[in-house]
């Protein structure tokens, strides 16, 4: 198994790409501890991940025999990132992978001057500062051992931008500054640090992800409508599934990545290679 | 943050850069485990666990966790309280799920300043039993302490004894203490290991159950144990055996690390090794710390690294009652290889290795096993024995290592004199060309008449059967004809190189007691009781016709020829080789290597080098043509590389040396060679030097044949087929021994070594010598009888290695070893790592001191043939890039070309000073002012610009008189001087003209 004996922190845990990529992890191996934020944040447009949620990505976890701790903390929340890594530390007593997954979409749907500051702020603070906070707090485990991973997923409007989305592709682009950055601030005690890049991820019903949903909510568009649209825009013809973005972070989590830092993986059906 | 955590966020620091390996070290010495300090017990709990019980087991491990942080030995270095986690297993207790889910736990570690100082995990399966994981930091809970913790967590009798619990780590740190083991740099890769250094860096761990009868001894025994078996692969009289010592069920528990010096002299016996190492023990087992280390330096000059093998040993408790927990002694091996014993489940010893594959091979793994197990028998039960009485190796271990190291039979061939077997080969192909030597050809006809006629003439001069006849000729038809013809009267031949000096073949002359010598050699040292003849006046001697050789009752078993070859020690010694010897060389190499008369064979070597055995007879008996080349052209790489081409030699016998050479031409923009069969022979080969070979001459179309071989055993003992694979991963493998030919791997004592243990070579089969001439002292050490099949074997003073698929590894030779204020040190090592520089054609590293009186004047001084633009301080400062500083050598001098011996091999006496030495600095001032008052004759620009390129080469002050060979000018050097002048893009100078006209006025003069 690709991740043997490994210890994984997934944020953004409860659904979606966090749900599929822990899922995909515990399959190889690894024993978890799934954050997040179980509950809504003020500010953002649309219910983010329940407790129960995170729950149930536990128990698929466990079945695949994973060892699971679950965690709700607010990526805004330092202390109480700080708290669920401890326990993480005292149950695993090590830190692999850190895969920093917890984002949000919305507020967006207008143009950039129109951004609100709040609205601005709750995005960058999630999206770009919870990454960063989180990697204060595990960077340091992880160069004390030497080795580990931390995955930033970013998304191709860490790559290029989108009408309408001022505040969620400055934080992209963002994360995959602060990726580049803290990869060369790792590298000389084997500590690497990568962004992947999705592009449109389906809102299957197994991960219950509603990014898609969201998106086209904040372009007034009905979410087949959207659908469509995103299918047609990536050259692969196909919307990227969760399981897609799982198997790139499994392999940024592995060992088989060993040499790979600083990199932008994007998984994208092709959408950022025009 | 934690301590740890802030040292490693400071070594990000640019002021503390440095701190960061440059190469992955903390992966290699094991570094990144925690695990050494962490130990672990998981305890059945069989009955139904209801809610209550867990909460109040939950509860007592809560009170006693915090107990640990208020007071005790650790207090103050584990933050907050331990909690019992609860974990649910989805699976019934007895599966094989559930045994990962208890090692899993068992393996997580703890991080002092980080974790609680216990983890308790709390495993409850699908059929009710629960499993009570305890983790516990060493510094917290030593293996007393630790049973005893889970004791009063499961409420239950205690099984420990009641001993005191003063087993914790000593004050006043013993988090630190413990981080020193973690932070230690673990010695080299052990040689004997075979690991793969490129494989995958996993921890791999062998495990050998021991029969029902043997003793478990104590953790001391196995500590003898280890010990006795590492000195015996490393050769040494006192190994250092790092050794984690728990005994949490003895009468007297111990607990800690301990550099254990295992005294294990041969006189000792095995009582005596483990109450020393009782005693090492006893005085306290102390965790790894800098100033131990240091002591230990102090105390043992050689001592550098902490040692790469250790053991931990572990209390083993009663056979009858194993218990229901299991105890891990340490959750990750402590050492870079761990050996340890341990109970199974059934309470049978199980001894274990613990290894990253880059340090091991499985087999000999294995072995190492199964060595610790044999002699810590023999330490147990018959502790009278003296050490040198042990045998590592048990019978069906030596039979199977004997079988490794003879492959195969020889094939059957019938036994003959080798001339008589050169003229059935001339009486079925008469006609076909036998010997060119420049424009002369002889057919198999002519050779066999002419030496038939010889044979007679030498007769005529009373050389009677097993006679010696002295052959001192220059490479040229009449030499192969000699030969033959000695062979023919029934004589022995004994081959001199007319180049050698007087004294040296005055000295042969009486040694083989020579009646006859054949010379051109005008001043060839007679005497009284020698008849020196030339070839001419021998020719004239010789009978009209005659009707075939003389006749002779010299059979197949009698001494064909004498080579002298010279001893590390004293005065060249004679080898006597019968003529079967020779003959099952061919029969050895004809179908494997295809030889046949459609080849082409040079030869290039001189007869008083046995490599020329190989290229006369060899192609003789097997119906080639022989090119025998002049010596000008062996000189000079280019006109030999013309030869070979002009011939359409099929097969080639070199020195690596020569070959480089050689290949330097064909880099060089020449046509590449047609050769089918290049053999290399004479001295150790450097499988790198060949990739660009590989590049001009497929696998396909040449094969590369790499010889390791010694005069006493007829030329060769083994063959490698050399691919790009062997060249690309620096192979030092000689192959195995040739069908017939059997090597083995032993120690100062004779004993035969394990796999993989380097010791000396010894030779037996069909190629080992008569004996040496006139030397009965000499035989009896050298030529051997094997007491375990009574067959006769060769002692070869090399160092090797037999490999587990049954090839020889050839280490150089074992007296190769320097000192250097202390340090061990292989000259090969460091030559290999030059080797390994891609500008790096060929290298030399020797051990110089610039006063002979004072010892700290030596260093290590390089030569290298570079490809580039010759740049030494780009070569030392890689070397010091992977070698320990005190192997970097102190300079690193470009040469053109490495001197060789006649031989073709490094002759280390013509290397220049080191470049960096004040050596004589080339003349600033007309040359000639240095030659007297006679003023400085005008100059011509041929004249200066020799006298330039001469003082260059020879490091000396050059005079236009000046003999270039009486300021130590030789061959080797006047090639230097022909590529120098090239590169100047002056007129070269002939290689014989310079021979001819050795001063530079001569030479001028002959221009003129």
């Amino acid at each position: 198994m690709r991740l043997q004996g490994k210890t994984v922190i997934v944020t953004g845990a409860a659904r979606g790409v966090g749900r599929a990529c822990a899922l995909a992890f515990s399959r190889e191996g690894a024993d978890l501890a799934l954050l997040d934020v179980c509950g809504d944040i003020e500010g953002v447009p649309y219910p983010l991940g329940t407790a129960s949620q995170l729950a149930h990505t536990a128990e698929l976890c466990r079945r695949e025999g994973a060892a699971v701790l679950t965690a709700q903390a607010d990526i805004r929340d330092r202390a109480a990132l700080r708290s669920a890594v401890d326990r993480t530390c005292e149950r695993f007593g090590r830190v692999d992978v850190l895969l920093n997954n917890a984002g949000i979409v919305a507020p967006s749907g207008k143009p950039a001057h129109e951004v609100g500051e709040e609205e601005w702020q709750v995005m960058l603070d999630i999206n770009l500062s919870g990454a960063w906070r989180m990697t204060s707090i595990v960077g340091p485990l992880l160069l004390a051992q030497r080795s580990g991973s931390v995955i930033n997923v970013a998304s191709t409007a860490g790559l290029v931008g989108y009408r309408n989305f001022a505040g969620y592709a400055a934080s992209k682009h963002g994360l995959i500054g602060l990726t580049k950055a803290t990869a060369l601030d790792y590298a000389p005690l084997k500590v690497r640090v990568n962004a992947l890049c999705p592009g449109s991820i389906r809102d299957d019903s197994r991960a219950e992800g509603r990014m898609l949903g969201e998106i086209a909510r904040a372009l007034d568009l009905p979410v087949s409508e959207s659908e469509e649209t995103f299918v047609q825009s990536q050259p692969m013809n196909a919307l990227i599934e969760p399981e897609d973005v799982a198997g790139a972070a499994l392999w940024l989590a592995s060992d088989e990545s060993v040499q790979v830092t600083g990199s932008v993986l994007t998984v994208d059906g092709g959408f950022t290679a025009r | 943050m934690s301590i740890s955590e802030q040292d490693a966020v400071a070594a990000l620091t640019p002021a503390r850069r440095t701190v960061v390996p440059s190469r992955d070290r903390a992966r290699e010495s094991g570094r990144e485990a925690p695990g050494a300090v962490c130990h672990a017990l998981s305890a059945r709990i069989t009955g139904p666990l209801r809610a209550h019980a867990r909460d109040e087991l939950a509860d007592r491990f809560a009170a006693r966790a915090a107990e640990l942080v208020a007071g005790g030995p650790a207090a103050g270095l584990f933050p907050g309280a331990a909690t019992l986690w609860p974990q649910a297993v989805p699976c019934r207790s007895d599966s094989s799920d559930a045994a990962r889910w208890r090692t899993r736990e068992l393996d997580r570690p703890l991080v002092a300043h980080r974790d609680p100082a216990v983890r308790g995990v709390l495993l409850t399966y699908t059929d009710g039993v629960a499993d009570l994981v305890v983790v516990a930091h060493r510094a917290a809970l030593g293996a007393v302490a630790l049973r005893r913790f889970a004791d009063e967590v499961l409420d239950r009798a205690p099984a420990a004894p009641d001993a005191a619990p003063a087993d914790a780590l000593p004050a006043p740190d013993p988090v630190a203490q413990a981080a020193g083991l973690a932070d230690c740099e673990f010695g080299d890769r052990p040689d004997w290991g075979l690991g793969r250094p490129h494989g995958p860096d996993v921890r791999e761990t062998r495990t050998l159950p021991l029969p029902a009868g043997h003793p478990a001894g104590d953790p001391e025994s196995w500590a003898a144990a280890l010990g006795l078996v590492l000195a015996r692969y490393e050769g040494l009289v006192r190994p250092l055996v790092p050794a984690l010592v728990t005994d949490a069920t003895g009468p007297r528990p111990v607990e800690g690390v301990a550099l254990v010096p295992v005294e294990a002299g041969p006189a000792y016996t095995l009582g005596t090794v483990h109450k020393g190492v009782r005693t090492a023990l006893a005085a306290g087992p102390a965790w790894y710390t800098e100033e131990l280390r240091r002591a230990l330096v102090a105390a043992d000059g050689e001592f550098e690294a902490f040692p790469a093998v250790g053991t931990v040993a572990v209390g083993l408790g009663s056979a009858d009652d194993p218990g229901t927990d299991t105890y891990l002694p340490f959750q990750r091996a402590p050492f870079p290889v761990t050996v340890s014993v341990t109970r199974d489940s059934a309470g049978g010893l199980l001894l274990r290795c613990d290894h990253s594959p880059r340090l091991l091979h499985p087999d000999i793994a294995d072995r190492l096993l199964g060595h610790v197990a044999r002699v810590h028998r023999a330490l147990c039960e018959s502790p009278g024995t003296p050490v040198a009485d042990v045998a590592l190796l048990d019978e069906a271990e030596r039979a199977a290592t004997a079988e490794l190291g003879r492959p195969a039979p020889l094939p059957w061939f019938e036994p003959e004199r080798i001339d008589v077997a050169v003229a059935a080969i001339a009486a079925s192909r008469p006609d076909a060309v036998a010997v060119s030597f420049e424009s002369t050809r002889l057919s198999y006809r002519e050779l066999d008449g002419r030496a038939d006629r010889l044979a007679h003439a030498l007769r005529g001069l009373g050389v009677g059967d097993g006679d010696r006849v002295g052959v001192c000729l220059e490479r040229s038809a009449e030499l192969v004809v000699t030969l033959l013809a000695v062979l023919k009267a029934g004589a022995t031949y004994v081959p001199m190189d007319p180049a050698y000096p007087q004294e040296r073949l005055a000295y042969t002359t009486a040694d083989a007691e020579l009646a006859v010598v054949v010379t051109d050699r005008a001043d060839f040292p007679g005497g009284e009781a020698v008849r020196v003849i030339g070839t001419a006046e021998l020719a004239g001697l010789t009978p009209g016709t005659v009707d075939g050789p003389p006749a002779s009752a010299t059979g197949p078993h009698d001494p064909a020829y004498v080579i002298y070859t010279s001893g590390s020690t004293g005065r060249p010694k004679g080898v006597v080789i019968p003529h079967v010897n020779v003959l099952s060389l061919m029969a050895a190499t004809l179908e494997d290597f295809a030889l046949g008369s459609d080849d082409v064979w040079t030869l290039f070597h001189s007869s008083a080098f046995d490599f020329s055995v190989w290229e006369i007879w060899g192609c003789l008996l097997t119906g080639g043509r022989l090119v025998v080349v002049p010596y000008w052209v062996s000189r000079s790489p280019e006109e030999f590389h013309r030869l070979l081409v002009q011939e359409r030699v099929s097969v080639l016998s070199q020195t690596p040396s020569a070959f480089a050479h050689l290949m330097d031409v064909e880099r060089d923009g020449a046509e590449p060679v047609p050769v089918r069969l290049v053999v290399f022979g004479g001295e150790g080969l450097e499988a790198r030097m060949l990739l660009p070979w590989f590049d001009r001459h497929p696998e396909t179309g040449c094969r590369v044949v790499n010889m390791y071989g010694i005069t006493e055993t007829t030329v060769h003992v083994t063959a490698q087929t050399v691919t790009r694979y062997e060249a690309l991963t620096g192979s030092r493998s000689v192959g195995h021994a040739l069908p017939g030919w059997w090597v083995r791997v032993a120690d100062p004592e004779g004993r035969p070594l394990p796999v993989g243990v380097a010791g000396e070579i010894y030779v037996g089969g069909a190629g080992v010598a008569a004996h040496y001439l006139n030397k009965p002292d000499l035989d009896a050490l050298r030529f051997l009888t094997d007491p375990l099949t009574g067959e006769r074997m060769y002692r070869s003073g090399d160092k090797g290695r037999l490999l587990p698929d049954g090839r020889l590894e050839h280490l150089g030779r074992l007296d190769n070893q320097v000192k250097l204020r202390g340090f061990r040190i292989e000259l090969d090592e460091i030559r290999a790592v030059l080797l390994d520089d891609p500008q790096v054609g060929a290298a030399a590293v020797v051990l110089n001191r610039t006063d002979p009186d004072d010892p700290a004047t030596a260093q290590l001084d390089a030569y290298v043939v570079t490809a580039g633009d010759g740049d030494t301080a780009g070569v030392r400062q890689r070397a010091a890039r992977y070698l320990p500083a005190y192997m970097v050598p102190s300079t690193v001098t470009a040469l053109d070309r490495m001197p060789l011996t006649p031989n073709g091999k490094l002759d280390a006496r013509k290397l220049p000073r080191p470049a960096h030495a004040p050596a004589v600095e080339p003349a600033p001032v007309p040359v000639a002012a240095a030659e007297g008052p006679e003023p400085a004759a005008p100059q011509d620009e041929f004249t200066s610009t020799l006298l330039e390129v001469w003082q260059e080469v020879l490091g000396v002050a050059v005079g236009p008189d000046d003999n270039f060979f009486d300021l130590g000018g030789n061959s080797l050097l006047a090639m230097r001087v022909g590529a120098a002048l090239r590169r100047r893009g002056a007129a070269t100078v002939p290689m014989r003209d310079l021979y001819m006209s050795p001063t530079i006025r001569q030479l001028a003069a002959g221009r003129a």
